[in-house]
């Protein structure tokens, strides 16, 4: 299973974080389908060459946003998409970003129909995985 | 295990010197004993007109030790003070005592191994050399006199001698004390030493002398290593 | 299982007039990798040859795994791995020779095939005596002969000082390694801050001697921070809040470091002396750690001028 994730010290973004975002990125893109075991917190963190105490963090981190779930002694994997908690709280943050996004879009003089457009190609590259597994629910 | 390797490396250091001074000593020593076997031999005395006075000191004192001894003596000074240096100097200028002094064995016992790896290097170059010379001097067709016991034990006493300024050498390059004569206590004691010696004192007070200041200088380099910060 | 294998307390020593530590208490729990950050000559060497004594304390004490620093037991010794300040080595032993020393202490911990791997990977001839190694070579060779023998506790001190990236890394595998074993401990000190990011649980910043940080990493990055407060008009001259560190006025700005102290505090505090604007910016911990440990009246080297 191909996990590509680069750490960058000294960025100012703690690197569990990075490690958790990355993952979470990878998980919205379907490059991790519900179900995928992560690598071990050992074998993470002698890869990435970090503490395994960071890489034990990001999972935590991951598994309190749902999107992973831990079960002693087998491992982490992804959690099933249908499972996943969306807390009210969760939706509000999430509006409060894309209200955001559409405030500077529109100052920067972009039409509502370009912030469209925008939205639909990045989406795109998320894309082609998740719209398989939609297709498979 | 862990003493032959400590002791194996220590000897590994001391052997440049070690054969030095051992090829030197058997070099010079060999050959004035071969000049002085001539010039004790028949074919010298010989050759003299009648009439030609011989000195009777000549004849009557230790050949081996007319031949060899000043070289002996400033080899054993001179093996004393480089040993000194390489074993308790060097390792403050290559930085090596914290990788050295991080062992599983006591400090002591890496003080002592180095001592003992000293003294065996000592006793090997120069004790062996020293045996082989007063074996070939005692061969009749060398010497017709044979040389005494006391020639023996004399020669022994150089390469304690030796030993004393290695001991010197060492406490001083371990000396952290300040003051200039205070570092170089060690060194001080065995030039006294070697003198009070030279002045020819009695077997028995040479033994005594000798053995009490390898005494304090044993105590003052163990009391110094062990306290040592490094 | 939070077992101290580290401790010292008030640990002191003045080389002549000149306080070299001062008063240290330092506690490092069993499993954590402990980065010790600090200036050069800020007291990092001084304080680990002390707690594995090789210096003699001033005033206080200092305990690993227990025992006291000033009579580790041999047997202590052998559960303690140690890279020196330098890497200095015996220069006429070769690599091969060095490798049969080290392990004659262990008989029983040494791992024959890690050593030997190690010096596969570092491509390390066995047989070249450590005079004709260059640095970085003989720090592969320091790191091997400590890690080979499994230590409990790895005491490295600044082991990467003027090596190039590639062996940074290799120090840094090699430190992960280690750690992944059960119950292991490293304590390492380093100027490298992206390495000490990447690696350490707990931090501890050393500044002329004194102990001005000891917590987790985590935290460590989380209480520095750094205001930008934008002002309309003039800016103030003096501006109170809690946790200042520095403070740096520019024509509409003020830069302020802070340490400590909560986001809404430092906007309150921001509003209440006029600003406009206040951005709390993130920093890296290389910033983060110069804002720290610089003098109170800090300015830049060059200031840049309006002309």
């Amino acid at each position: 299973m191909p996990l590509w994730i680069q750490i960058l010290p000294g960025s100012g973004e703690p690197i569990y974080v990075q490690v958790a975002e990355q993952i979470s990125k990878a998980i919205a893109r379907g490059e991790l389908a519900s179900g995928d075991k992560l690598p071990a917190v050992r074998k993470l963190a002698s890869e990435l060459v970090i503490n395994p105490n960071t890489v034990a963090r990001a999972y935590s981190r991951l598994e309190q946003a749902g999107l992973v779930t831990t079960k002693t002694g087998s491992g982490t994997f992804v959690s099933d998409p249908k499972l996943r908690r969306t807390d009210a709280a969760d939706i509000n943050i999430l509006t409060e970003r894309m209200d955001t996004l559409i405030t500077r879009g529109l100052n920067l003089g972009l039409k509502a129909q370009d912030l469209i457009s925008l939205f639909e190609s990045r989406l795109a590259k998320f894309g082609n995985k998740s719209k398989k597994r939609e297709e498979e629910k | 295990m862990k003493f032959s390797i400590l002791l194996r490396k220590e000897l590994r250091e001391c052997l440049p010197w070690l054969l030095l001074a051992a090829i030197a000593f058997l070099a010079v020593g060999g050959f004035f004993l071969r000049a002085e076997a001539y010039y004790e031999s028949d074919r010298h005395y010989s050759r003299l007109s009648a009439g030609t006075i011989v000195d009777h000191y000549r004849l009557t004192h230790y050949p081996i030790l007319r031949a060899t001894g000043p070289w002996f003596f400033f080899l054993s000074i001179g093996l004393g003070l480089v040993l000194g240096v390489r074993q308790f100097w060097i390792p403050h200028f290559t930085r090596t005592w914290p990788f050295l002094l991080h062992r599983s064995v006591s400090r002591k016992t890496i003080l002592a191994v180095k001592l003992t790896a000293g003294t065996i290097a000592f006793v090997i170059s120069l004790g062996t050399v020293w045996v082989a010379l007063y074996w070939y001097a005692n061969r009749p067709e060398v010497f017709p006199v044979p040389q005494t016991v006391r020639v023996f034990i004399e020669g022994w006493i150089f390469i304690m001698l030796g030993l004393v300024v290695y001991l010197g050498t060492a406490l001083s390059a371990l000396s952290t004390a300040n003051w200039y004569t205070t570092k170089i206590f060690g060194l001080l004691l065995s030039t006294v030493i070697i003198v009070t010696t030279l002045s020819q004192w009695t077997l028995v007070g040479i033994f005594t002398a000798i053995a009490v200041s390898v005494a304090i200088l044993l105590v003052q380099i163990f009391d110094t290593f062990l306290r040592r910060e490094f | 299982m939070n077992e101290i294998v580290l401790e010292t307390k008030a640990l002191t020593k003045y080389y002549g007039g000149t306080l070299a530590v001062d008063h240290m208490d330092l506690e490092i729990p069993r499993g954590c990798i402990c980065g010790f950050v600090g200036r050069n000559g800020a007291g990092k060497t001084t304080a680990i040859k002390l707690m594995l004594g090789l210096l003699n304390p001033t005033a206080g004490s200092s305990r690993l795994l227990g025992c006291d620093s000033s009579a580790l037991t041999p047997a202590i010794r052998q559960r303690i791995g140690y890279v020196t300040e330098g890497h200095r080595l015996f220069r006429w032993m070769s690599i091969g020779g060095l490798e049969k020393f080290q392990r004659s202490f262990f008989p029983k911990q040494w791992d024959d095939k890690f050593f030997a791997d190690m010096i596969e990977y570092f491509e390390l001839p066995k047989k070249k005596k450590i005079k004709h190694l260059s640095n970085g070579q003989r720090a592969q060779v320091s790191l091997a002969l400590a890690l080979a023998p499994n230590p409990e506790l790895l005491i490295m001190d600044d082991p990467t000082l003027g090596l190039d990236a590639a062996i940074r890394r290799q120090f840094l595998e090699g430190m992960i390694e280690l750690i992944t074993r059960q119950g292991r401990t490293v304590l390492f000190s380093s100027h490298i801050l992206g390495d000490v990011e990447r690696v350490s649980d707990r931090i501890v910043v050393i500044d002329k001697g004194v102990i001005r940080a000891n917590c987790s990493l985590e935290q460590f990055q989380k209480a520095i921070k750094k205001a930008i407060l934008s002002f309309a008009d003039s800016v103030p001259d003096n501006i109170h809040i809690d946790g200042l560190l520095h403070c740096k006025r520019s024509e509409k700005q003020l830069e302020l470091t802070l340490v400590g102290i909560d986001d809404e505090k430092i906007t309150e505090g921001a509003k209440s002396a006029g600003a406009e604007e206040c951005n709390i910016v993130k920093m890296n911990l290389e910033d983060q750690f110069i804002e720290f440990t610089a003098p109170a009246n800090h300015r830049r080297l060059f200031q840049w001028e309006e002309r």
